[in-house]
């Protein structure tokens, strides 16, 4: 008898589809939802029905709260699954989809307040005995308090939505000339993500290195970490290359983390899967940075050394359940990393680049797992984050586990929108990262540089005027009308002198 | 470059070479390819004047070229574009305005994101061709630089 009737997915993209697959391995219908801009879109296509929620902005679907309910209620679905990003850290939602008598796959309401608001989870995590990096968590936000709070603190201060997340809104300001602006920019990005812009200043520390424990909570007070993620390789706060276990933790370093986690989740009550986020400085110390009250995009990573599934557990705890293993039961095994294959431009600010995927083409083998969102023919919408997919490798140990990754890489082929992919293999080859000596400006130290445009090789050239070459003399060898043919109707072309690398 | 079917394959000749290759596959890839000894695959399609290929490991937009028409460029130098779809939120200059190479001209949101939209050398603004709100298509002409 599965746990639930039918679970809507309240989510698009890699996870929705992620999160569909669990769900069929156990036996539960799914539900998609999608907005005018994902009426084509891979995840609505692996669940059972698919309903549309509204237009493709996401204020007006994915961030729509009735919309959603409305399609669970509609569809008989009796649970929700949030996803990550869109509406999964708002207690509103969860509280709306308790109201309908729908169960959601997720904390209670109450904890997400509890954890989303950065300066009240400030407060309560020092309470609780959980170190939190020195700044301000006050109520006072007028300009001249904040100004003068970050002098207090001292240059750079990092500026931070206090309910924000994924990046977005956070600034490091070094000098006070660049205050005014940064504050205004952050207020503004915070404003149009999170609809609010209350900021928490803290010290911003030099070279932390990003560690966070994956707890897993029953509404019966068990309570279990499932180790840690490291995930220093960020561009602009956002993790780009993440991996277990982190390499900067001794034997009694890591109990110690694992050991606040788990404090931290006790001490906001929380229930059911969630992310204690911290800063581990060049000293060891780590404070406390967030609380993710949601399945992480990197959870993938765990799952490869615990050998769990997290959706499992999730709609396990959701359905009420007691966690039927003790800590020691949890075993990690191995090495995991995960590369998140974005389109976007890192030889220009990491701009994102929307578009049509032309060709798609992913890495397998032992070891190796993507995640992905996209398939040949998907148009990757301007609307939303620029995640493709998550390329995900295992390894007996951290040297076999980077090999497979650089394999995996080599063979990720996506081609249509310009990606990070270039950024991704710089990462894994460096010296610097096979080393271990990871920090959050790992990518601005080692990768600032722009990666450049190489030309391709003289045999790659000449394989493309062979493609072309063949399409013209034969357009219909892809077995398809002339006419639908995108190589059709070539006149005589060069290559132009000008390329590069996408 | 000059490209003719031969016996043993398709003849490429290139950068002063004369490369023979067979050739198996169709859009988008995986092509199969051997010259000489040595095979591989890869992938290629073709966008209206761009060809998207993915080569050992690497993706690479290349631009198609009419023979004997003036080679296409980019953005012009004395202006800067759109290098995505967005929403211009914020300009941060004005006409008249004395700027250096580096500096924030105006910012775009595209994907949840602010994009900082810099001079790509010193000048001075000539004129505005975006207004707060716009949204805007990549290649649009968003300033003007003299």
């Amino acid at each position: 008898m599965p746990l639930f009737r039918k679970v809507l997915i309240a989510n698009r993209g890699e996870i929705a589809v992620r999160v569909a697959r669990t769900c069929r391995v156990m036996g539960i219908p799914t539900v998609a939802v999608f907005s005018e801009a994902d009426r084509d879109a891979v995840h609505t296509r692996v669940c059972d029905e698919a309903v549309p929620i509204g237009p493709a902005e996401a204020a007006a679907s994915y961030l729509n709260v009735e919309p959603l309910v409305e399609a669970a209620r509609r569809t008989g679905a009796d649970a929700v699954h949030p996803g990550y990003g869109f509406l999964s850290q708002n207690g509103d939602f969860a509280d709306a989809v308790a109201a309908a008598g729908l169960v959601f796959i997720g904390p209670p309401g109450g904890v997400h307040r509890r954890m989303g608001d950065k300066k009240a989870a400030r407060r309560l995590m020092a309470a609780a005995g959980v170190p939190v990096v020195p700044g301000y968590d006050g109520d006072d936000q007028g300009d001249e308090t904040l100004l003068a709070v970050a002098r207090r603190i001292g240059w750079p201060v990092m500026l931070k939505p206090s309910r924000g997340g994924g990046g977005k809104g956070m600034r490091v300001v070094r000098a006070e000339s660049d205050f005014a602006t940064a504050l205004a920019a952050s207020r503004r990005e915070a404003r149009s993500a999170f609809g609010d812009d209350v900021m928490v200043i803290e010290r911003f520390l030099a070279r932390p290195r990003h560690v966070e424990v994956q707890v897993l909570a029953d509404g019966h007070g068990q309570v279990l970490h499932l180790g840690e993620r490291e995930c220093s390789i960020q561009r602009r706060h956002q993790k780009v290359v993440e991996e277990t276990p982190s390499l900067a933790l001794g034997e009694e370093g890591r109990a110690a983390l694992h050991a606040a986690g788990v404090a931290a989740a006790k001490a906001a009550f929380y229930v059911n899967a969630g992310t204690v986020e911290f800063l581990l400085d060049e000293s060891g110390a780590f404070y406390f940075l967030e609380m993710n009250t949601r399945l992480q995009v990197e959870h993938a990573v765990t799952e490869c050394v615990t050998g769990l599934d997290l959706v499992r557990l999730q709609i396990e705890v959701a359905a009420g359940r007691p966690l039927t293993r003790s800590q020691d039961q949890v075993r990690a095994r191995g090495h995991a990393l995960e590369c998140r294959l974005y389109a976007e431009d890192p030889d220009r600010d990491d701009l994102p680049s929307p578009g049509r995927i032309l060709a798609w083409s992913m890495a397998e083998g032992p070891g190796v797992r993507v995640d992905a969102g996209v398939a040949v023919g998907s148009e990757v919408p301007v609307h939303y984050d620029p995640l493709l997919a998550k390329v995900v490798t295992w390894g007996g140990d951290r040297a076999e586990c980077v090999e497979r990754m650089a394999d995996a890489l080599a063979h990720t082929v996506a081609l249509g929108v310009t990606t990070n992919l270039a950024r991704l293999r710089a990462v894994i080859a460096h010296p610097a990262f096979l080393g271990g000596a990871l920090h959050t400006g790992f990518i601005d130290e080692h990768l600032g540089a722009t990666l450049g445009a190489a030309p391709p090789p003289t045999e790659a050239l000449a394989a493309v005027a062979a493609v072309l070459h063949a399409q013209k003399a034969n357009p219909t060898a892809a077995g398809r009308p002339a006419a639908l043919d995108p190589w059709a109707g070539l006149g005589s072309w060069r290559l132009g002198a000008g390329s590069g690398r996408a | 470059m000059s490209v003719h079917d031969g016996p043993e394959g398709t003849v490429v000749a290139i950068d002063g070479r004369r490369l023979v290759l067979r050739l198996e596959g169709n859009p988008p890839g995986p092509f199969r390819l051997r010259v000489g000894t040595r095979q591989l695959s890869f992938h290629c399609v073709r966008d209206g004047e761009e060809v998207h290929l993915f080569w050992e490991g690497v993706a690479y937009r290349l631009r198609l070229e009419r023979e004997g028409a003036r080679p296409a460029h980019r953005a012009t130098s004395g202006s800067l574009e759109a290098p995505m779809p967005g929403k211009v939120i914020a300009i941060k200059t004005a006409p008249g305005d004395a700027v250096r190479k580096g500096d924030e001209l105006l910012v775009i949101e595209a994907m949840k994101m602010e994009n900082a939209l810099r001079a790509p050398r010193d000048g001075v603004v000539k004129a505005f061709r975006a207004r707060v709100g716009d949204m805007v298509n990549p290649g649009a002409v968003l300033v003007e630089l003299e």
